[in-house]
C-alpha cells in the first residue's frame, strides 16, 4: 500500500507542477500549484511529519494560494500576450533542463544512502506536544527573532504600499 | 509530563539572554522608535533619528567596555549561538556599520518624500539579526538571522519607491535573494540528513549543531551528498558576498538602492557573509578542506578579475562602487583561504577582519560623500556630477580622496595594510597564482578609483550633453554627518600607520 501511495503522490505531485507551468489560464495555474501542495502534504503525511503537512494545507494552500487567486483577479491578465521567445531566451532553459538532468542523474548515480531500517528512527516531528516545547524552550531565540522578522515584513508592505503625502513638515 | 519533556524543559535554563544584551537593546531602540512616532507631536519627529543614533552609539560603548564578557568562548540558547572573541568583534563592525548608515540617512532621506522613522526601524533590526547570524552556531539560527536581514533589505532596497529604479532593484533582490536562500536550504537539508542518518558512521541526530556536524563531516571524509551540501551552501554564502559567479545582482540593486541602503549592502551583508565563510569554512567544513579550499580559491580569482574589470568601464558612481566592491569579496576569500587548511596562515583570519574595518571605513568614506552629492534622483549620480567638487567643497573632495585612495590601497592609508596583510597571508599559505592575479587586479582598480578622483578635482563642469541637465545641487555638510565624514578619513590615515589594538584582538582565534 505505502509503495502506492508513495508513487500516486509523487506523480499527481509532478504533473501538477507540470499544470501550472503550461496552463495558459492564471487561475487555472494556481489551482494546478493548489493540487501540487496537496500531493507533497500527501507525502509528509506518509513520513509521519503530520504537522508539517497540515500546516502546507492550511497555510500555503489554504492562505497563500487564496491570496495568489484575489490578486490574478485583480489584475486584469488577458490582454498579456505571451511574447515570443528570442534565440538566446530559447536556449537558456534548454542549458537549464541539461544541467538539471545532470544534476539528478549524479545524485541518483552517486548520492545512494546506507539507509538503515526506517521504522526505528523516531519520527520526531509527529509528536505535537514535544514539537511545541521545542520550540518555546530550544529553539525560543529564533521564534522570537522571527517576531521581529514578521514586524518589519509589515511595515513594509505599509511602507512601500501607502500613498505618502503631506511629509514635507516632518524635516 | 514525560521524562523527555522534563528534560526538554531543563534545557530552557540555558537560554541566558544576558548573554545578547547587545542585540535586545537594539530590539528595545527598535521598538521605541515605533512607539515615540505615535506618542509625539509631529514637530519633534525630527529628534526620533538622533535618539537612533544615540542608542546605537550607546550600545557600541557598552559593548567594547564588556568585551571580555563572561560568555566569552561558551555556548548558550543551547548551542545556539557561540560567543567568540571573533563574534565580538563583528559585533562592534556592525554596530559601527549601522551608526554610520543612520548618518548617511539624514542627509539621504531629507531629499525624499518618504517616511523616515521606519526606515531606522528597519535598519535597527537588520543590524540586531545581523550580530545573532555572526555568532550563530547552529543552522537553524543562521537561517532564521540570515531571512531576517534578507527580508529586511528587500523592503529597504525598494524603499525610494517613486523611483523606479529603487522599485526594479527591490524586485531584483527579492528574486534573486530568493533563489540564494533556495540554494542554501537544499545544501543546509541535504546536510541535516546525511549527517542524521544512523547507518553512517558519527550520525548525530542533532546535525544542524557546527560542532555535532564537523564531527561527522571528520567521520566521512568523502561522502558525496555531504560535499554536494557544503558547495550548497557555500554557494548561497557567496551570494552574499556578491562573489563570482554569484555577483549577477550587485551593479542593479547597488544602483537602485537608495544610497545609505547600498552602502549597508556593501559592507553590511558582505561582512556578514565573511564572518559566517570563517566559521563555517574553518571549523565546520574543515575536514572537506580538498574540496573547500580549490572551490574558494577559483572563486576568489574569477572574483577579482571580474570585478576590476566590469568596473573599468562604469560611468555611474553607484554601479563603480559596487563592481569594485565586488573585488574587494575576491581579495578578503583569499585571506580566507590563507587561513585555511594545513598551510594555513596564523594571522589570515585577523588579516580578514583589519581588511573589513578597513574596507568599512573608507567606504563609508566615498558613500558619505555620494549621499551629499546626489541629487533627487539617487539611482542617477555620474562621474559627471563630480566634476569641480574640489573647487565647490574642498572639505567633501578631500573625503573622497582620502576614502578612494584607501580602497585603491594607496600607502600609507588603511586599505594598503589591508591588501598587504592578506597578501603577505596568501603568500605563505601558497596561493602564488592566484596573488599574480589580484596585483593585476589592484592596478586596474587604481586606474578607475583615479578616474573618479581626477573627476573631482581636474574637471570642470560644463552643461554638457544635448538636453543642458543641470547638475544636481549639493547637500550642505551639517555638523552630525561632517564629524562622522572627518573622523573616517582620519581613522583611513592612523589605521595605515597604527594597527595595534585590532591585530592584538584579531589575532585570537
Amino acid at each position: 500500500m505505502a509503495p502506492f501511495l508513495f508513487t500516486f503522490f509523487s506523480l499527481f505531485t509532478i504533473a501538477t507542477a507540470v499544470g501550472v507551468v503550461v496552463n495558459k489560464n492564471a487561475v487555472n495555474a494556481a489551482m494546478c500549484l493548489l493540487l501540487s501542495l496537496v500531493g507533497v502534504a500527501g507525502l509528509f503525511v506518509q513520513l509521519d511529519a503530520y504537522l508539517l503537512a497540515f500546516i502546507l494545507l492550511l497555510v500555503y494552500a489554504g492562505a497563500v494560494v487564496a491570496l495568489f487567486l484575489f490578486i490574478i483577479m485583480l489584475l486584469d491578465t488577458h490582454d498579456s500576450k505571451a511574447q515570443g521567445l528570442n534565440k538566446l531566451s530559447g536556449v537558456a532553459p534548454l542549458a537549464a533542463l541539461g544541467l538539471l538532468l545532470a544534476g539528478v542523474s549524479t545524485f541518483v548515480a552517486k548520492g545512494k544512502l546506507a539507509t538503515s531500517d526506517l521504522l526505528t528512527v523516531p519520527a520526531a516531528g509527529a509528536n505535537l506536544k514535544l514539537y511545541a516545547y521545542q520550540l518555546f524552550t530550544t529553539y525560543l531565540l529564533p521564534v522570537q527573532v522571527i517576531g521581529f522578522l514578521l514586524l518589519i515584513a509589515m511595515l513594509g508592505v505599509i511602507v512601500l504600499s501607502k500613498k505618502h503625502e503631506g511629509l514635507d513638515d516632518t524635516k | 509530563m514525560t521524562p523527555e519533556l522534563v528534560k526538554v524543559a531543563a534545557a530552557a535554563a540555558d537560554n541566558q539572554w544576558g548573554a545578547i544584551f547587545p542585540e535586545l537593546m537594539l530590539a528595545c531602540l527598535a521598538l521605541a522608535l515605533l512607539v515615540l512616532e505615535i506618542a509625539l507631536p509631529k514637530k519633534l519627529h525630527v529628534y526620533i533619528p538622533d535618539f537612533a543614533l544615540a542608542g546605537l552609539v550607546g550600545t557600541l560603548a557598552g559593548l567594547i567596555v564588556n568585551f571580555n564578557s563572561a560568555t566569552l568562548g561558551h555556548e548558550t540558547f543551547n548551542a545556539l549561538l557561540r560567543h567568540s572573541p571573533g563574534g565580538q568583534v563583528m559585533r562592534a563592525f556592525f554596530l559601527l556599520v549601522a551608526i554610520l548608515v543612520c548618518v548617511l540617512a539624514r542627509v539621504s532621506l531629507a531629499k525624499q518624500k518618504m517616511p523616515r522613522i521606519e526606515f531606522y526601524h528597519i535598519v535597527l533590526v537588520i543590524t540586531g539579526a545581523l550580530m545573532l547570524l555572526a555568532q550563530s552556531n547552529h543552522f537553524v539560527m543562521l537561517f532564521v538571522a540570515l531571512e531576517t536581514v534578507t527580508i529586511g533589505f528587500y523592503i529597504l532596497v525598494g524603499y525610494f519607491r517613486q523611483q523606479s529604479a529603487s522599485l526594479e532593484a527591490g524586485l531584483k533582490y527579492l528574486i534573486m535573494g530568493a533563489l540564494s536562500s533556495g540554494m542554501l536550504l537544499f545544501g543546509i537539508s541535504l546536510l541535516y540528513g546525511v549527517a542524521g542518518n544512523s547507518a553512517l558512521a558519527g550520525h548525530s541526530a542533532n546535525a544542524l549543531h557546527y560542532a555535532s556536524l564537523a564531527q561527522f563531516l571528520v567521520a566521512n571524509p568523502h561522502n558525496f551528498l555531504a560535499s554536494a551540501g557544503i558547495v550548497l551552501v557555500l554557494a548561497g554564502v557567496a551570494f552574499k558576498i556578491g562573489a563570482f559567479p554569484f555577483q549577477i545582482w550587485v551593479p542593479d540593486v547597488y544602483q537602485g538602492a537608495p544610497t545609505p541602503v547600498t552602502a549597508f549592502l556593501a559592507v553590511g551583508s558582505k561582512a556578514a557573509g565573511f564572518a559566517v565563510l570563517l566559521v563555517l569554512a574553518r571549523d565546520v567544513f574543515a575536514s572537506y578542506d580538498w574540496l573547500v579550499i580549490p572551490v574558494l580559491t577559483a572563486m576568489a580569482a574569477a572574483t577579482i578579475l571580474f570585478g576590476n574589470i566590469a568596473a573599468l568601464t562604469q560611468h555611474n558612481v553607484k554601479r563603480l562602487i559596487g563592481l569594485s566592491g565586488v573585488s574587494h569579496a575576491g581579495f578578503l576569500l583569499l585571506g580566507v583561504v590563507a587561513s585555511m587548511g594545513p598551510a594555513a596562515h596564523v594571522n589570515a583570519t585577523g588579516a580578514v577582519y583589519f581588511y573589513l574595518f578597513a574596507y568599512l571605513i573608507a567606504s563609508f568614506a566615498v558613500f558619505g560623500v555620494m549621499a551629499h552629492v546626489a541629487g533627487a534622483d539617487d539611482s542617477d549620480q555620474t562621474l559627471d556630477h563630480y566634476a569641480g567638487l574640489a573647487k565647490d567643497n574642498p572639505f567633501l573632495a578631500t573625503i573622497l580622496a582620502v576614502g578612494l585612495g584607501s580602497l585603491a590601497g594607496i600607502p600609507p592609508l588603511a586599505g594598503f595594510m589591508g591588501k598587504f596583510f592578506i597578501f603577505i597571508a596568501a603568500f605563505d599559505a601558497g596561493a602564488r597564482w592566484v596573488l599574480a592575479l589580484a596585483a593585476v587586479g589592484v592596478v586596474i582598480s587604481i586606474y578607475y578609483y583615479f578616474g573618479w578622483i581626477k573627476a573631482a578635482f581636474f574637471k570642470v563642469w560644463t552643461p554638457s550633453g544635448e538636453d543642458n541637465v543641470p547638475r544636481p545641487a549639493r547637500t550642505p555638510v551639517d555638523m552630525v554627518s561632517g564629524v562622522a565624514l572627518c573622523l573616517l578619513a582620519m581613522a583611513s590615515i592612523f589605521l595605515g600607520f597604527y594597527q595595534g589594538p585590532l591585530g592584538q584582538w584579531m589575532s585570537v582565534k
